[in-house]
């Protein structure tokens, strides 16, 4: 059985315990909420970064890998995302639940705890400033990672959809920043700047697992927690995105490419919040199964792509179309993914279409408790957008979603933007 | 049934082998909402000659017919795709091919039964026709496509052509567009009656189940087919040395990828399970995350995080391989060539050897989170002739002695090759 329960720590930081006895493992995770900015973008990247470096008690990266290697192989991990217009820095640790360790009397639960706060909270400092060297080096970490965005094609090919859909606005920032920026960061003022954003952020940590130990006495006593501030947390409530009237816009881009990535960015207005169950039915029609639209007409019928389908973004009212085609094919391509937006518009999609479409959605939400992160994912978006359902509320709005909330939702989709990379040469040929 | 149980994870295994031949493992997970099943037959890219049983001669088909096989599979005489038809019942239904098996699964909450009558009834009835084959050419042909943009599949698979004299094992598992070419049904119909035979086949369910009710539903729905006795495989003679040291291509990315290989020798099958273990220790020891090579590395910025480390075998073939990102991809590898070396002189430090023991534990008691992952590793270790749970007993008893053997057999420098994917 699966119990969840939120703590107040602090004013702005909030703790989240998961009870579950389905896993081997205990995983925490810390999250760092702060809105998107143009300005800080680059500094909370570099932060995520150098963190993982070292800690004033574990000042080597070395040395944090060796203790979490002596606790049965715990396993560090953070990352950088952002969700709607909030940037958020996300530290996990994962650990083998107390129960699997041949040694009985340690409490790997607590050290994980710990650690994870410790690399997060007391970062490795020299003079007021962190380690210059840290520094250098994770700046060239990550300037590696933007230019190495091109490697992934399909990925790059829908993060540069976003960015031309989101030109000069928050969500249309590359998450780990720009490399201009990067080289004017230096040490004293990195730290300030971080040093000033936990303790304005807003911080959530979850905890979850068979868990023996009382987490929210060990967090009031543990001397991190202690030395943040209470704070009213600077954050964006993801709520429905108001749009504005855009013009379809094509955008080409050359690279040196075998496949063709076609990547559709369309807008949704939403009139209320009951509409976000609408659009992920009408996107699973769509493109979001094996037996959607996308995936039967551009894939099994016409034989065009291999990869073919569709994504609905709720924090930003999106959908995204995705394809991977030969390049020459583009306009064939284009034409057979329009008439499926248009068959949506006219409503030509079965009852039986809807039905499967709700017991695919249905599945998913049904074996979220069977991975610790999934969960974990599912409770933090909640908190972000302020919304709390259970998972059976959740369950029966997918159930009563109608073929007329649906089309609902097909007309009231425009196709901001058309993104397709190419390769150099080839020729367009059959329009 | 037969029940065998691990102390460590707290899991069972029940095992059945039935009269046809066909194999099912259940391992049962109470509380959890996914049910997985797999099914598969231990018949991958690699077995691309072979004696159907009952006949004398050779028979040999062109490279990418399992995979090719496994996309024709969903195909039903009724028009239906049986992929549309799982999809339809809310289920997450899959398949994948790999050098030396292809399965068939499926995930679900709810319809399990139902489910399991479409993936029993499909993988047990193929329907190839002139029109569908054709048609499926150029679905894989994308496919095929998609894979040469993907510089990380690239330089696995150079690494295994430098690797390799003649092995299928240096073939891309979807073959290529000329040889998919000759693929007919006629084909199609002769790897799969020889192949799908119960005999040659396993199935393996996880979670919330009572294994000798779902036993017996299996059963039922199984077509009267007798076992076809033993398929003889032949693959050529490999040399022991390497084919090149050294295989470099050009492609668009921002850093060279390397991976560095180690060819190796098979051994008997009782052995197996305790050196992939040893590998896996040494590795770490060498260039893991904690290892001071990788340290000296990051701080000379040649390495920017630590590479994957794998240990893959089964008929024929044994490699170890060390992937990453490097502007010096050479670099790490002479410096992994001396770390090497170093090791060997000093012997194994037994501090660390206990810590990366620690840490490899974990993470094999880590598999066991997710039905998808349990099914999956029991499926093909048993191809290859292993129970899972062996790993979490061997790697208790694996000596200091052992691996500093393994560290000598295994890691020789003329075995020793390095792929390059740059610019």
């Amino acid at each position: 059985m699966m119990k969840y329960k939120e703590i107040g720590i602090k004013k702005g930081i909030k703790l989240h315990l998961i009870q579950t006895d389905k896993f081997k493992t205990n995983l925490i995770a810390v999250f760092l909420t702060l809105p998107l900015t143009q300005e800080n973008v680059t500094k909370d990247a570099l932060i995520s970064a150098i963190l993982r470096r070292g800690s004033k008690n574990m000042p080597t990266l070395t040395q944090i890998n060796q203790e979490l290697e002596e606790m049965y192989g715990a396993s560090f991990d953070c990352g950088i995302d952002k969700t709607g217009d909030n940037h958020i820095l996300k530290f996990y640790l994962e650990s083998i639940n107390d129960k699997f360790i041949p040694n009985k009397n340690e409490n790997i639960l607590k050290q994980s705890i710990d650690k994870l706060l410790e690399i997060i909270f007391n970062p490795l400092t020299e003079n007021n400033k962190f380690s210059e060297e840290y520094l250098m080096q994770e700046k060239e970490n990550i300037k590696r990672i933007i230019n190495g965005r091109t490697d992934n094609k399909a990925l790059y090919a829908y993060e540069r959809c976003i960015e031309e859909m989101y030109k000069d606005k928050p969500y249309g920032l590359y998450k780990y920043g720009n490399i201009k920026d990067l080289e004017n960061i230096n040490a004293k003022e990195l730290y300030e700047y971080y040093k000033n954003m936990i303790n304005e952020c807003k911080i959530d940590i979850f905890v979850s697992g068979d868990i023996k130990i009382d987490t929210e006495k060990m967090l009031i006593e543990n001397e991190n927690i202690r030395n943040l501030k209470e704070r009213e947390a600077n954050y964006i409530l993801n709520n429905i995105e108001k749009k504005e009237e855009a013009k379809e816009t094509e955008v080409t881009e050359e690279m040196d490419v075998i496949q063709g990535k076609i990547v559709i960015g369309l807008d949704l207005t939403l009139n209320n919040v009951e509409q976000k169950y609408d659009a992920l039915v009408y996107n699973a029609i769509l493109g979001g199964t094996a037996n959607s639209k996308m995936f039967q007409e551009v894939r099994e019928k016409a034989s065009l792509a291999y990869t073919a389908g569709s994504n609905y973004s709720k924090y930003k009212s999106n959908i995204f179309i995705k394809c991977g085609i030969e390049i020459k094919n583009y306009q064939k391509a284009l034409k057979i993914i329009k008439k499926q937006l248009k068959d949506m518009e006219d409503g030509n999609f079965s009852e039986e279409d809807i039905a499967n479409a709700k017991k695919g959605i249905i599945s998913t939400i049904k074996s979220i408790d069977d991975e610790q992160d999934t969960e974990i994912t599912y409770f933090f978006g909640q908190e972000l957008s302020g919304e709390k359902i259970s998972i059976d509320e959740y369950i029966k709005k997918i159930e009563n979603v109608t073929k007329e909330n649906i089309t609902k939702i097909a007309k009231s989709l425009k196709i901001n933007t058309i993104y397709f990379l190419k390769n150099i040469e080839t020729a367009e040929e059959g329009k | 049934m037969q029940i065998i149980e691990n102390s460590k994870v707290k899991e069972k295994v029940y095992i059945e082998k039935l009269e046809n031949g066909l194999t099912i493992m259940i391992i049962p997970k109470k509380g959890i909402q996914k049910k997985y099943v797999i099914w598969g037959t231990n018949y991958g890219s690699n077995d691309s000659k072979f004696v159907v049983p009952g006949e004398d001669k050779e028979t040999e088909v062109p490279k990418g017919v399992a995979h090719f096989l496994e996309h024709k599979m969903f195909e039903q005489e009724s028009g239906i795709n049986s992929l549309d038809t799982l999809t339809a019942l809310g289920v997450d239904a899959n398949a994948y091919t790999t050098n030396d098996h292809t399965a068939y699964l499926f995930e679900c909450t709810e319809n399990f039964y139902p489910a399991l009558d479409e993936l029993m009834d499909y993988v047990q009835h193929p329907y190839f026709t002139d029109e569908n084959v054709e048609k499926e050419k150029g679905i894989i042909g994308q496919e095929i496509m998609m894979y040469d943009d993907y510089p990380e599949w690239k330089v696995y698979l150079n690494t295994l052509e430098a690797m390799y004299y003649e092995h299928p094992v240096k073939l891309d598992i979807t073959g290529n567009i000329e040889t998919i070419s000759h693929i007919n049904k006629e084909i199609l119909y002769k790897c799969y009656n020889t192949f799908y035979n119960p005999s040659n086949m396993a199935m393996v369910v996880c979670g919330d189940v009572n294994p000798e009710e779902l036993l017996e539903e299996i059963k039922k729905r199984l077509i009267n087919k007798k076992s076809n006795g033993e398929i003889k495989r032949i693959y050529p003679n490999e040399p022991e040395n390497v084919l090149k040291n050294e295989v470099e291509q050009n492609m668009d990315v921002s850093q060279p990828l390397f991976t560095i290989g180690i060819k190796d020798k098979v051994v008997e099958e009782k052995e197996r399970v305790k050196k992939h273990i040893a590998i896996e220790i040494l590795l770490n020891m060498i260039i893991g995350k904690s290892s001071k090579l990788y340290k000296e590395l990051y701080d000379k910025k040649i390495l920017f995080s630590a590479p994957s480390l794998d240990y893959e075998f089964s008929r024929g073939y044994a490699h170890v391989l060390i992937t990453g990102q490097s502007k010096n991809p050479k670099e790490v590898f002479e410096s992994f060539k001396k770390e090497v070396e170093k090791m060997k002189q000093n012997n194994i430090d037994s501090k660390e050897f206990n810590r990366i023991r620690k840490r490899i534990y974990g993470e094999y008691i880590k598999e066991y989170n997710d039905v998808s992952d349990i099914a999956r590793m029991f499926l093909s270790d048993f191809f290859k002739g292993i129970n899972s749970f062996e790993y979490l007993e061997e790697v208790i008893n694996i000596s200091k002695e052992y691996v500093e053997k393994i560290l000598k057999d295994v890691f020789v420098d003329d075995k020793m090759i390095i792929s390059v994917i740059k610019r």
